[in-house]
């Protein structure tokens, strides 16, 4: 039987042949005990020996197999036949009584054995119970023999024991009554001599994941804890929290928390340590929810100065993923001067010369975020883990480094000077991963300055013209990218006109793009491109994008391109083959350009524009027609004083995420924030997230109607465009942009035509019932107001302040959550509220309120709760006050079903209190209208 | 927080689910499945797609080896890095139990992954990775399976990576320094970019907990010992250690200083941004006769010392995809057209240094063109060779010495190897 055993862990073919005999033999002296069917099973297992050893010719052979089918199925593994007989387990191939009947035939086996102490019989029961792990691994349901694997569980054998282990943790969830059978022998083994038993049985137990047994739990989590065994207590420590997961207060009565606290800092096994962080750090996070005083300050302790303090004495005993889980949590650690920052530093200097990259990273987070407040150290920081962070990226796996690459592109956001020497890092190998390529080009672009650009450029040209298409695109755009960054664009220039040489249709598109917004920072180049702009043939150009860029370029440089006109006729004349509205937005543009350029030559073409876009089926393209006209027929100046005004240079393109976004990135260092390159809370669930974690919402929820008035048009902007990359801040920019045509194709973005979008502005402001009152007039008025401003595609809480009192409360408060809880724990409760809100019986889940505070200029930090009751943590900043203070925080419970909630105010400013809680009652009473 | 995994699946090449160990129960294989089905309709090749990818809410990281994909999924804003080097190791522990890790090994060792998912794992936190110490809780040997088995000691050790009570006959060491040069040289022949990747790679056959000290000819150590560096002594840019390495002592007094553990390991890496001449330079000229022949003429060169000899050198000459009839000779070696690889290769089993050889070759052109004219991609010229007994940093092993209590003597055994890492010359 060894023999059986070593072929089978090893996967060795030959070992295989005998195998099988072997098996043959053991079926064999099952079959003489149960009444199994006695069909050739010999012949079966000749058949599943390798194909060599068989004289039978192929075809025979399916043929034969498949009148045995059911035999087939019989051998726990599937023949080496070939690979598909393989890929598709025989079991799913065979009909249901055939499956049927083999899981009885299994059963009455498994029966057997049961209460047998025959010699060998544990070989027999190791087969049997393969057989139903390979049958649940491939998805057949085996959960009917439950009862019967768990009556063959008692036995000292360890493979057996974990197999069974694992049956179980399969099926007890699904089948809770069953489960209940296996409480037994589970916590008799939670009582073996031997530790592995009793770590195995323990965390089995823990897995079962069924509610109504959580009380046989206790018990053996309570001895685990406590057991003198390593293993066994870091299994527990584990199970305290899968505990929590299942029945969370059952956890905390028992006290579980606090012996974990205590292992925390006592146990002698690193590995306990580090669960006990785990399981604690998950449990306070989810506590938040429920009693957040206490969670709060227990997190507190957690990251007080004694714990962080014996956990980094230690942390070389801790395995490498342990050590990443202690270095997040001590870089959420405040040290209380700067000689402590200076401790830490020193102990986990070393940290840094660690070979697992998610150390490094976690040094690296840890180092930051200590001395975020000193500058000086700060550049230090950065030039030390320079060097690692270099070889992490030139080493490993392709996967490590496109983890650390997102890491290093976040930090040369940070500090630019950075790298700038040591570009050639950055450099693409042609044998990375195209994921790896793409953040290199990042880096490459991130990293230009003016010393290192020229080879910079040199080398993105090289990708352009060599590497597969998707890449060739990136390098174009990153050089684009460049030049928009540069002073001297001069090179950069040559090299961009030198792409449109190449004459490659994605090259010349992706070139045309960039061309165009470099001519709308840099319009002194226009001479050189537009030469070079003109001999582009516009048969080549098929990509929309490019196709509108070429067109803008042909409407603004009218008199330097002698026959512009003429190749936009020939756009006009293919009107109805164009299928992108973009394009055909940018040509009524272009056309209405030209013709105030060169009228004689344009004037027909204008009206077959104008006519075609009027009865064009795109409400925009048929709008800025309609629109066009109108201007037209009010005199030609007036026209062009709106569509084609003196243009002033875009400075500087905005950027497409705020830096607050980047801050909280940062924040968030060493996750997957970094690599989707959004805060957390952008990508997480929120029914995920609620229960486990704080809660961070801003106003910056993609969610429409939260959103306050500064956001809205940027976010537009992210979504619509990435390279024009306009940004709403820049009043100017925008306007040019919207008139001249390349930026209004967003979509219906009336408002940036200031003659049409003013007096609609004005009227809704002047509008008989003020917005302030929106808090407090009932519904008839608020709706209609509300059905008006919508038709003006307005929104009716950019108007909305919703302060009738003196106080005024910032539009974009921002506190992190760290600091939050900070004044949560510091300030005294200013006032304490019970209120009654008749409006909140249809509250199902927290979101609508939450958007409506946030309407209202009241964020919300954490909400949580399941119906009827719910709770919030809301805070908001008077107007004018400086960044750190003038805030008020609320705690907020409501109860749907009594329809009350209870309101706790605490504020920077104790006198403003009264104002706050006057206004922040009126805006809850006004919910729901 | 640092978020913790929900699942580990492991895929076959349709991006089936061949295994799958749960371990919150948030996330289903059925899931996950589908997820990774769309990834594969988008592109149709995964590996050039990112190894994170994100579906309703649920994060998927993923590794490709042989045939099979290993993948985690998270609900939670975990720690990317952390996760996917986690996911190598699994690889590298299915590797040290089944000898490969492919579909069939895991087909057939299925018990054993569900063990060793469950001990590396536990509630999606990362537990024991380390191939050696698992072995001591999970044996492949049935034989041995009879025996008691306890918790290692390890587990509950302070040096973890190594068992007490090991025992050999024959103590021995084998150390290898072996270094890697990458180097990126542009089409007009000028030097991009070079660096050289180091590593001290170990066998150890000891018994006991040996005590191991390590000399290097580091200049910052030579020179705090107030001994002469005349031109021995380098420079290393990053260093990196096994955890086994003491690194206090090493910040210290810059000695290396060790409990190795049992049979091989990466002791050390180390990188160096220096400047490197070319070890071999290769020059292609190509002719290209409109649509009917393309010649090639190439002139590789040893730029290194005539004592030493390059070996199993391979030079990889990218050719066009639909070039046919090849017509080769070469002064050295033998040339290989390698159509599956649009590509020629070029051995030369030894490459004295200080020597130069040539190879012409000669192919045929289809007249008529494509109809789409597909993307040339132009890939480099890639070259691949071994230089036994050199390294290009000059690192050097002083000394080895291995203490251990009952006092045996063992054998240190020390190689050096510089071989071509990523070697590429445009043209």
């Amino acid at each position: 039987m060894e023999k059986v055993w070593r072929g089978r862990w090893r996967g060795g073919r030959s070992e295989r042949v005998k195998a099988f005999a072997l098996i043959a033999k053991v079926s064999k002296s099952l079959r003489a005990r149960s009444r199994a069917p006695s069909l050739c099973r010999h012949g079966l297992l000749k058949l599943t020996s390798p194909p060599r050893t068989c004289p039978l010719p192929a075809a025979a052979l399916t043929a034969f197999v498949s009148s045995l089918n059911i035999y087939r199925f019989r051998s726990c593994f599937p023949a080496p036949f070939n690979s598909s007989s393989l890929r598709t387990p025989p079991a799913l191939t065979m009909n249901a009584d055939n499956r049927k009947g083999e899981l009885v035939d299994l059963k009455s086996q498994l029966r057997q054995l049961a209460g047998s102490r025959q010699p060998g019989v544990e070989d027999i029961k190791r087969e049997l119970y393969k057989k139903v792990i390979s049958y649940m691994t491939i998805g057949i349901d085996v959960s009917s023999l439950f009862s019967e694997m768990v009556m063959c569980s008692a036995t000292s054998d360890l493979v057996l024991k974990k197999m069974c282990y694992l049956y179980v943790g399969n099926y007890a969830r699904g089948h809770p009554e069953l489960a209940l059978l296996t409480i037994n022998f589970l916590q008799k083994d939670c009582h073996d001599d031997d530790p592995m038993i009793r770590g195995l049985a323990l965390r089995s137990l823990c897995s079962l994941r069924v509610k109504n047994l959580v009380e046989y739990l206790v018990g053996p989590l309570r001895s685990g804890l406590k057991d003198g065994n390593g293993y066994v207590r870091t299994v527990a420590a584990m199970g305290v929290l899968k505990l929590y997961h299942i029945a969370p207060s059952q956890c905390t009565d028992n006290e579980f928390p606090a012996m974990l606290r205590a292992l925390l800092l006592n146990d002698p096994d690193a590995q306990v340590v580090a669960n006990c962080l785990c399981a604690l750090q998950e449990i306070y996070a989810a506590e938040v929810n429920i009693s957040p005083e206490t969670a709060l300050r227990d997190r507190e302790h957690l990251l007080s100065k004694p714990v962080i303090y014996s956990l980094l004495n230690r942390i070389k005993d801790f395995t490498e993923w342990a050590q990443c889980l202690v270095l997040d949590m001590v870089s959420k650690y405040i040290p209380s001067d700067s000689d402590e920052s200076f401790d830490m530093m020193n102990i986990l200097e070393d940290r840094l010369q660690h070979t697992n990259s998610a150390v490094v990273l976690a040094t690296i987070k840890v180092f930051l975020h200590l001395t975020i407040s000193m500058a000086d150290v700060h550049q230090q920081v950065y030039e030390r883990i320079k060097a690692p962070l270099l070889t992490l990226v030139n080493s490993g796996s392709a996967e490590q480094t496109y983890a650390v690459l997102s890491h290093l592109h976040l930090l040369v956001l940070r500090a630019p000077a950075l790298f700038s020497n040591d570009y050639k890092h950055f450099y693409c190998r042609y044998s990375d991963p195209t994921y790896v390529k793409k953040l290199k080009l990042e880096m490459l672009t991130a990293v230009a300055n003016e010393s290192n650009t020229y080879e910079i450029v040199t080398e993105l040209s090289e990708y352009a013209a060599n590497v597969d298409v998707a890449i060739a695109r990136e390098s174009i755009r990153a050089v684009g990218k460049i030049a928009l960054q540069q002073y001297d664009v001069n090179a950069i220039v040559d090299r961009l006109l030198q792409f449109l040489e190449m004459e490659k249709d994605y090259v010349t598109a992706e070139t045309l793009v960039l061309v165009k917004d470099l001519l709308r920072k840099y319009p002194q180049w226009s001479h050189d491109c537009i030469a070079v702009v003109g001999s582009v043939s516009s048969k080549a150009v098929t990509e929309p994008k490019a196709k509108a860029a070429l067109i803008w370029m042909l409407g603004e440089y009218a008199y330097d391109m002698p026959d512009a006109p003429y190749i936009l006729e020939g756009f006009v004349q293919n009107w109805t083959e164009e299928n992108s509205a973009e394009v055909r937005l940018e040509l009524l543009t272009a056309i209405t350009k030209i013709f105030f350029k060169r009228p004689p030559e344009s004037i027909k073409m204008l009206g077959a524009a104008l006519s075609a876009g009027l009865a064009d089926a795109h409400q925009d393209v048929h709008d800025r027609a309609l629109l066009y006209y109108r201007l037209l027929q009010q005199g030609v100046e007036v026209a062009e004083r709106v569509v084609n005004p003196a243009k002033q240079a875009v400075s500087v393109f905005a950027d497409t995420q705020s830096s607050e976004i980047k801050d909280r990135i940062f924040d968030e260092f060493n996750s997957l924030s970094v690599v989707y390159q959004q805060p957390s809370y952008m990508f997480l669930d929120k029914e995920v997230r609620g229960p486990i974690e704080l809660v961070e919402d801003t106003g910056l929820l993609p969610m429409g109607p939260t959103t306050t008035d500064d956001v809205l048009p940027s976010q537009l902007v992210d979504a619509n465009d990435n390279d024009l990359l306009l940004g709403p801040s820049d009043k100017e920019d925008s306007i040019v942009a919207a008139s001249n045509g390349s930026h209004a194709y967003n979509g219906p973005d009336l408002s940036g035509f200031d003659s049409l979008s003013a007096p609609q502005r004005s009227q809704s402001a002047a509008f008989p019932t003020p917005t302030p009152q929106v808090a407090t007039t009932p519904a008839a008025t608020s709706t209609s107001l509300l059905d008006f401003d919508d038709l003006l595609g307005l929104n009716t809480y950019d108007v909305s302040t919703p302060a009738p009192s003196s106080l005024k409360l910032k539009a974009k408060p921002s506190l992190d959550p760290q600091a939050f809880q900070r004044k949560w724990g510091q300030l005294a409760v200013a006032s304490t509220v019970d209120h009654t809100l008749a409006n909140v019986a249809a509250l199902s889940t927290p979101q609508p309120l939450i958007r409506h505070m946030q309407a209202n200029l009241v964020e919300v930090m954490a909400s949580g709760g399941k119906a009827p009751t719910f709770k919030f943590f809301f805070y908001a900043q008077a107007a004018d006050s400086p960044p750190t203070s003038g805030f008020f925080l609320v705690e907020l419970i409501v109860n749907t079903s009594t329809a009350s909630s209870q309101v706790k105010i605490k504020a920077d400013d104790a006198s403003l209190a009264p104002h706050f809680q006057e206004l922040f009652l009126a805006t809850l009473g006004s919910f729901g209208f | 927080m640092s978020g913790a995994a929900s699942a580990i699946f492991l895929l076959d090449m349709k991006g089936r689910v061949l295994i799958w160990r749960d371990y919150r129960g948030d996330v289903s294989s059925v899931q996950a499945e589908r997820a990774f089905a769309k990834l594969m309709d988008g592109e149709n090749d995964p590996a050039s797609h990112d190894p994170i990818l994100l579906e309703n809410g649920v994060t998927y990281l993923f590794i490709q080896h042989n045939n099979v994909y290993v993948m985690t999924a998270s609900r939670q804003n975990c720690n990317a890095a952390s996760l996917l080097l986690f996911l190598h190791r699994i690889v590298d522990v299915f590797k040290h139990y089944f000898e490969e890790l492919e579909e069939e090994s895991l087909r057939d060792n299925f018990v054993v992954v569900y063990e060793l998912l469950d001990e590396m794992m536990d509630f999606g936190y990362p537990q024991y990775t380390e191939a050696k110490i698992l072995s001591e809780f999970i044996k492949t040997d049935a034989y041995r399976m009879e025996v008691t088995t306890r918790p290692p000691m390890a587990v509950t050790n302070a040096v973890s990576w190594r068992m007490e009570g090991i025992k050999y006959k024959k103590n021995e060491v084998f150390l290898d320094v072996v270094e890697s040069v990458n180097i990126l040289v542009n089409s007009n022949g000028q030097l991009v970019r070079s660096d050289v990747v180091g590593a001290l790679k170990m066998r150890t056959y000891l018994s006991g907990m040996p005590e191991c000290k390590l000399g290097l000819n580091d200049r910052v150590l030579l020179e705090a010992q107030g001994r002469a560096t005349k031109g021995k002594a380098i420079d290393l840019d990053d260093i990196k250690f096994h955890q086994c390495v003491r690194l206090t002592r090493f910040e210290n007094d810059r000695t290396i200083s060790f409990i190795p553990p049992d049979g091989s390991f990466d002791l050390m890496t180390y990188r160096l941004s220096t400047q490197v001449k070319p070890l071999i330079w290769v020059e292609a000229q190509v002719e290209r006769h409109s649509r009917s022949r393309v010649e090639f003429m190439i002139k590789a060169r040893s730029q290194f010392k005539e004592r030493s000899t390059a070996s199993n050198v391979e030079i990889e000459l990218p050719v066009p995809s639909d070039a046919s009839t090849p017509a080769v000779r070469t002064s050295m070696g033998t040339a290989v057209y390698a159509p599956e690889k649009e590509a020629l290769i070029w051995k030369i089993k030894s490459f004295p240094g200080g020597k130069e050889y040539m190879m012409r070759a000669k192919f045929g052109l289809p007249s008529i063109e494509a109809e789409e004219t597909v993307v040339e991609k132009r890939p480099p010229i890639r070259v691949k060779f071994e230089i036994p007994y050199f390294t290009v940093s000059g690192i050097q092993v002083r000394y080895l010495k291995i203490i251990e209590k009952s006092g045996y003597q063992a054998l240190p055994w020390v190689r050096y190897i510089t071989t071509a890492g990523e070697y590429e010359l445009r043209i």
